[in-house]
């Protein structure tokens, strides 16, 4: 079909249409949101006290979520990545369903087991998770940890295991080998994942609404923001917050490219 | 000092079986083999970098075989040199001196004599991913004999450079070894380095080593087809002893074509032979020939030009390759389809 230069240039037109059409598609549901606000009334929104606080409090869940992800994250990459076990595809697919079943489900599932026996004892005796904003950081924990542990394993997966083996050689114990040598290897990947991570936390919407709620000025992270002001037909609220949230992805997705073009790993 | 008892080592596919070796104090020793010959896995082993089934391996008369890779006094130098290219050269020199918490002192000394050993003063600011295959070559070496190892494991070094960096590298590795004086296990699958490099030479094939002996011995005394093959022996042939002639000479048709072999082991029935294709002269004019001589009459079928070398190849009943020098060549005026005389010694007739 299409043979010679034609057939190339049949072949690079259509690849590059497809593209085209994809990009006009999101720059378009993006600008229309900018045409749909008012610049006045946007400013106005982004500094009432409810929207700060969304603000503040999407920042701060989503921060501590990264955190907690990147340090249970890493070495739980790490053991997938490079040590052999039994039932490893098992465990494979088990970080695989985080990333590809419903955050709403997720939720659920979480509200569900803090109601077994288990639970019950957890939210009694331990932190309560239930409808507050604990329970944001655990729903986003939920959903986006299995990616971070996902993005490290790829980025382990590409460290050559003779550094290792050399710095061993030289004297280093299994720990020293993994802090002196194969974090210092993985940092861009560790700072990306982390940012990524990070981000998809900002946006998470299905697991936090069912286990901590939506709640005003509770448990309102910035996506249950545009959720409520949708539920109240405040649509110049919703659309402030829209562009609040494309803006952080922005940041984030700028901050990736500079930390990883920097390096020499991925 | 490297005391291998009866090691295996299983890695699904592939096994090391039964490797018996020792290595004297202060040796340079090289494994030799293919490609997948299980050289690479075998000096891993050493390192503590696999754990063998079975078998024990003695470092410096101490058992080794369950002490992980840092408790071993073994640097190891894979093939791509694996230089950490988050530091920079004099950073990676330093790596394995501070983890062995060396004085400040100690380490600007070790450094200093590594940098100077290794003739890579200009480079100690540099980042690993800036610096050529020779200088990185030369940097994880550095690296290595910073800590001042016991057992040196340089795998394939060599292997990544071009032949001219090579060669300079070869010298390198000879004065280095010769000024620390640090025994070395070195792999390689490259005929010539072993034999310029090494005080003996282990020839592996399929996981196991078949034959260990000296660059001589290896050389002209291979004791398998596989070894011949391996080093390149051109006139390589089966044949049969028909006879015995004297104590220590016997007789080996091969293909109707008969020749004396100085041989002290007797050999009976079906046998292989091979001649060095350096050991052996031609001429125009029939010779005299001593007892101890061997001379076919032949015709040159091909000429070959391998530079510093002519590779001349003779129908004699069998196929002989002759190696002469340039001049040899042009003094005897030989050319394709001349006559000549094949002569080479029953004492270079290797029997095996």
């Amino acid at each position: 079909m299409f043979k010679g230069i034609f057939g190339e240039r049949v072949f690079k037109a259509a690849t590059l249409a497809t593209l085209i059409f994809f990009v006009l598609f999101f720059t378009g549901i993006i600008i229309s949101i900018i045409f749909y606000t008012n610049p006045g009334e946007v400013l106005k929104i982004l500094f009432s006290a409810e929207v700060l606080f969304a603000i503040k409090l999407s920042l701060i869940t989503a921060t501590i979520t990264a955190v907690i992800s990147i340090i249970i994250g890493i070495p739980a990459a790490y053991a997938i990545s490079k040590t052999e076990f039994r039932g490893k595809s098992v465990v494979d697919t088990i970080l695989d369903l985080p990333i590809v079943v419903s955050p709403i489900a997720l939720g659920a599932a979480l509200l569900v087991f803090f109601n077994t026996p288990a639970g019950i004892a957890i939210e009694e005796h331990g932190i309560k998770f239930v409808f507050v904003v604990s329970g944001i950081i655990l729903a986003q924990f939920t959903v986006v940890s299995a990616l971070f542990i996902r993005l490290m394993k790829s980025s382990f997966d590409s460290i050559n295991p003779r550094y290792e083996d050399v710095a061993r050689t030289l004297g280093c114990s299994k720990f020293q080998a993994f802090f002196k040598v194969t974090l210092p290897l993985a940092k861009n990947g560790i700072i990306s994942a982390g940012i990524l991570t990070w981000a998809r936390a900002i946006g998470e919407f299905g697991a936090t609404v069912t286990l901590a709620g939506a709640t005003a000025m509770k448990t309102e992270t910035l996506p249950i923001a545009i959720f409520l002001s949708l539920a109240t037909a405040d649509v110049e609220k919703a659309m402030t917050v829209i562009l609040i949230l494309v803006c952080i992805a922005m940041i984030a997705l700028i901050a990736i490219r500079k930390a990883v073009g920097r390096g020499w790993l991925i | 000092m490297i005391y291998i008892k009866n090691l295996l080592k299983n890695l699904g596919d592939f096994s090391l079986e039964d490797i018996n070796l020792d290595v004297q104090d202060g040796e340079y020793f090289v494994l030799l083999g293919p490609t997948g010959a299980g050289k690479s896995v075998l000096i891993e082993c050493i390192a503590g970098l696999h754990k063998p089934e079975k078998g024990e391996i003695w470092i410096n008369g101490r058992n080794a075989t369950g002490l992980t890779p840092e408790e071993r006094e073994v640097s190891y130098v894979p093939q791509d040199y694996a230089l950490f290219p988050f530091l920079s050269v004099k950073e990676n020199i330093e790596f394995g001196m501070k983890i062995k918490k060396y004085s400040k002192f100690e380490i600007n000394q070790g450094l200093k004599k590594m940098v100077n050993l290794l003739e890579i003063e200009n480079i100690t600011h540099r980042n690993p991913s800036t610096l050529s295959g020779g200088e990185s070559q030369r940097v994880a070496v550095a690296r290595a004999l910073a800590v001042k190892p016991k057992l040196l494991l340089l795998d394939e070094p060599l292997s990544a450079l071009d032949p001219r960096t090579k060669q300079a590298l070869w010298i390198e590795l000879k004065r280095i070894h010769r000024e620390l004086k640090v025994t070395t296990i070195h792999v390689t699958h490259n005929f010539e380095e072993a034999i310029s490099l090494g005080d003996r030479i282990a020839v592996m094939n399929e996981g196991k080593i078949v034959q260990i002996g000296t660059p001589g011995e290896i050389f002209r005394k291979p004791k398998s087809m596989f070894v011949a093959e391996f080093v390149g022996a051109d006139n390589l042939f089966k044949g049969i002893c028909t006879s015995k002639i004297e104590d220590e000479t016997s007789r080996v048709s091969i293909n109707g074509v008969s020749m004396d072999v100085f041989a002290a082991a007797k050999k009976d029935g079906e046998c292989y032979v091979s001649i060095r294709p350096e050991d052996i002269v031609l001429s125009k004019e029939i010779c005299k020939c001593y007892a101890d001589m061997n001379m076919l009459k032949g015709k040159i079928t091909e000429i070959l030009d391998k530079g510093i070398l002519i590779k001349v190849v003779v129908d004699a009943g069998i196929q002989l390759s002759v190696l002469l020098t340039r001049r040899a060549c042009l003094e005897k005026e030989l050319s394709k389809g001349d006559s000549v005389y094949v002569i080479f010694k029953a004492m270079d007739v290797h029997l095996f």
